[in-house]
């Protein structure tokens, strides 16, 4: 963990700790124990005799359980401890932790474990944003248990602490008087159980809290199921496993899905439903774990918009944005119940629909999310058009708790002139229209083989085709050779060279003819940085290596234009940013961050990782997967699946084995130009090879 | 009996008997609507869009509970369902899906009462 906390989680239950277990929260730390977005223990302290314990070693068993190592005392030397601790800790409705004390001494001693507890129970976004609560705190104690209470109006959450054996129970609470004869052990267990008043009934037959049992069963048929790797690049085997893993962990079942589960969009901030992050995370899993995007596909139809409703940014036919539980959403101070202001997530239900019947042949889902496409499809013309002008802008309508920027790249400075400035709203980022152009490709598709509807897939293609006429005429910046980052209020180009080009080659919106110069770019010494494709070229003047949309590379965005680079036939190019982000995955031992610094890779020689709390994040897991599919030019084409590998420098053979989809089962294999007697720890790094 | 807002919102889905939004829908969602000593219940029947509204007990697949002047603000569109079921107001039992799909059915926030609705329209 890049910050030595310690997560474990199932689904939006999660624990942030210190290496020895313990939670001790300040009003803006994020430690603690949260479900539902809410922070359920802010504090969680394990003393013996009033003494804080040590750690000495930290187990993360698998991604919802943790073991500590513990000793008395809070010194540097341990030569003396006659006593330790093992606290082992499972998250299920809560969480479940055994302690066990051990005497290694040859006397008897007597001693008081005790467990200091309390919760806040603070919204995510009262910790993010450091607000005060309105309710008011309660706490029972009795034998063996305490209740720690919040009430607000109707609305009531509580953390129900019970042991066994019985503790001492206090209203800031438990101790345990312990007698251990000489090298005697003493165990107890502990239980925490979250708990919502009104939503018990709900959450129970969305089939919360898995039990531990299950759910190490089920991580293993989860990597039972997923494709086989086999390569002789040894780092691509553990970035696979471990993006396998995290995707499993950042599974998330909203209340209506039942066991059914779709990506969440980061730890620990994001375990929700996203629009956006849900979708294009699927994309990237689509040939390994393709039930995610079923599941994505039906929850964002149930809850896509119908009305106009300003605070929430909703319209008819929007793909929601983002989804929360707490306490502000509960309230109404914050929009989150969905909340819909995103501008990209509408078309990208309708790419996604479409892909995932190209692999899975799942026609049924596809003809029962017609109606959702047609709504989408609608919206796109209908209420994302802010201009009149036939493209998608954003602008929002809640101005107070609303998001400014609704693309992928949201932050404040993202979109700016080459010279810096910032345009008004509405703005038409270009990748959005690409998205669009996209979306109604694959509509077309779905209308004549699912939908039996030739005249709409036909009008469908007449409108895609006038779309990108325009399109490139509009966006092209003719004395940079490549597309602008968006068109402003009034119909200029926001001029910045940025990767959303790379976004534009995946859509399929750039002309043949200026292919080639986009990949230019794409591939130059301005946005290419040894390791990807930085998010805003060096040269402009917002440029920052260490910009969070201004410089930084994006693994999840270099994956996209991996895509992109296959889509229109640049093979080797797609292979030399898989190569870069590959490597840089090893440096983060399989894990990719969110973003790293967009310093040239011969500077630095490691990739820098950019500061962010969210890890592991989901679009950043499934980026490698993505990029396995790049490499081995993976396409469902009619009922079969194409492989046309194109492998980078230092890959010698690859192979990915049971692929799932609409053939059954089917591996696929690459090789590439690799001698054969270098020796493996000396070889190049793979983006360095060329 | 005068009129009431939520008589007016469940009586008005029994007038329009058919709704495109729910064309794939099937399920009974029944709401208990505790009133000063009695409870209003409702019954309404989705079949694929088809929409039957009732006093009549029959089995359902959906429960729905909330005071009854709180379930007004919820017909108007001045609270939000959702929101409602997180505070507790609204209580939900059985299929969570069929509840959110019959937000569908519900209106909008009325202009000027969303909680923080700009003046500026797109």
């Amino acid at each position: 963990m890049t910050d030595g906390s310690v997560r474990i989680l199932d689904g939006n239950t999660f624990v942030v700790s210190d290496d020895r277990g313990d939670i001790e929260a300040t009003p803006t730390d994020t430690a603690g124990l949260f479900s539902f977005d809410t922070r359920f223990l802010s504090k969680w302290v394990l003393t013996v005799d009033g003494e804080r314990l040590s750690a000495l070693s930290t187990d993360d068993l698998s991604y919802f359980e943790t073991r500590y190592f513990l000793v008395a005392g809070t010194g540097t030397v341990y030569v003396d401890a006659k006593l330790s601790v093992i606290r082992r800790r499972a998250v299920s409705e809560g969480f479940r932790e055994t302690l066990e004390v051990l005497n290694h001494d040859d006397e008897p001693v007597d001693l008081t474990l005790r467990i200091e507890a309390d919760a806040d129970f603070a919204d995510l976004f009262e910790v993010k944003d450091a607000l005060k609560k309105k309710g008011a705190y309660t706490r029972e104690a009795a034998p063996g248990r305490l209740r720690l209470g919040y009430v607000r109006d109707t609305y009531r959450r509580s953390t129900a602490i019970s042991s066994l054996p019985k503790a001492k129970a206090d209203e800031a609470g438990l101790s345990f008087p312990i007698h251990l004869r000489p090298h005697e052990s003493w165990k107890a267990e502990l239980e925490v159980v979250t708990e919502f008043a009104g939503l018990e009934r709900l959450a129970k037959s969305s089939g919360r809290g898995r039990g531990r049992a299950n759910m190490e069963s089920e991580l293993e048929r989860w990597l039972d199921g997923a494709p086989k790797l086999h390569c002789d690049w040894e780092p691509l085997l553990t970035t696979y496993r471990r993006s396998l893993v995290d995707l499993a962990a950042l599974r998330f079942s909203p209340l209506t899905a039942g066991r059914r589960s779709l990506p969440a969009a980061g730890l620990p901030w994001f375990m929700t439903m996203f629009g956006r992050d849900s979708i294009i995370t699927s994309l990237q899993a689509l040939p390994f774990t393709p039930e995610l995007a079923a599941t994505t596909l039906r929850e964002l139809a149930i809850r896509q918009g119908t009305r106009t409703d300003d605070f929430r940014d909703e319209d008819p036919g929007r793909i929601l944005h983002e989804m929360r539980y707490g306490e502000m959403t509960a309230f109404e101070e914050r929009p989150h119940s969905p909340y819909y202001g995103n501008a990209d997530a509408t078309p990208l239900f309708v790419v996604l629909l479409d892909e995932y019947e190209r692999w899975t042949g799942d026609r049924k889902l596809a003809r029962e999310l017609e109606p959702a496409a047609r709504a989408a499809l609608n919206w796109i013309d209908e209420y994302a058009d802010l201009q009149g002008n036939g493209y998608i802008s954003y602008q929002r309508r809640n101005e107070e708790t609303g998001l400014e920027n609704q693309c992928w790249k949201d932050s404040w400075d993202s979109i700016s002139y080459r010279d810096g400035r910032l345009p008004g709203f509405p703005r038409a980022t270009c990748e959005l229209q690409g998205y669009a152009y996209d979306a109604k490709r694959r509509a077309a598709r779905l209308a004549r083989i699912v939908w039996n509807d030739p005249a709409f897939a036909d009008e469908l293609d007449r409108q895609a085709a006038a779309l990108k006429r325009r399109f490139n005429r509009d966006f092209w910046v003719e004395d940079g050779k490549y597309f602008a980052l968006a068109l402003d209020a009034d119909g200029n180009q926001v001029d910045a060279l940025a990767s959303n080009n790379g976004h534009l080659l995946w859509s399929g919106i750039v002309d043949k003819s200026k292919a080639k110069a986009v990949v230019r770019h794409l591939l130059g010494p301005r946005l290419f940085s040894g390791w990807g494709v930085r998010t805003l070229a060096e040269g402009e003047a917002r440029y920052n290596p260490i910009g969070y949309h201004v410089g930084t590379v994006w693994p999840f965005d270099c994956s996209f234009i991996a895509w992109g680079l296959r889509r229109y036939g640049f093979k080797d190019e797609a292979a030399r940013i898989a190569a870069g982000i590959l490597d840089a995955a090893d440096f983060f031992e399989g894990r990719l961050p969110e973003a790293f610094g967009g310093y040239e890779r011969s500077l630095t020689k490691y990739p820098v990782q950019y500061p962010t709390a969210c890890s592991p994040q989901a679009w950043s897991t499934g980026a490698p997967l993505l990029l396995l599919r790049t490499m081995l030019g993976l396409e469902p084409v009619g009922e079969h699946l194409v492989v046309d590998p194109a492998l980078p420098a230092g890959v010698g053979h690859l192979e990915l084995l049971d692929i799932p989809g609409r053939w059954g089962r089917f591996d696929a294999f690459g090789r590439g130009l690799m001698s054969a007697e270098r020796a493996p720890k000396l070889r190049e790094q793979l983006g360095a090879a060329r | 009996m005068a009129a009431d807002t939520t008589t007016d919102f469940f009586e008005s889905l029994g007038r329009r008997a058919h709704e495109p939004l729910l064309e794939q829908t099937v399920g009974t969602l029944r709401f208990d609507l505790a009133g000063k000593g009695d409870v209003d219940r409702w019954f309404v029947a989705v079949d694929k869009g088809n929409l039957a509204v009732s006093h009549q007990r029959r089995r359902a697949d959906c429960t729905v509970r909330a005071a009854k002047p709180f379930f007004d603000r919820i017909a108007s569109g001045e609270v939000n369902a959702t929101a409602a079921v997180l505070r507790g107001t609204l209580e939900v039992e059985g299929d969570a899906e069929l509840l959110t799909l019959f937000q569908r059915l519900l209106p909008g926030p009325p202009a000027g009462t969303s909680p923080q609705r700009s003046g500026k329209k797109p």
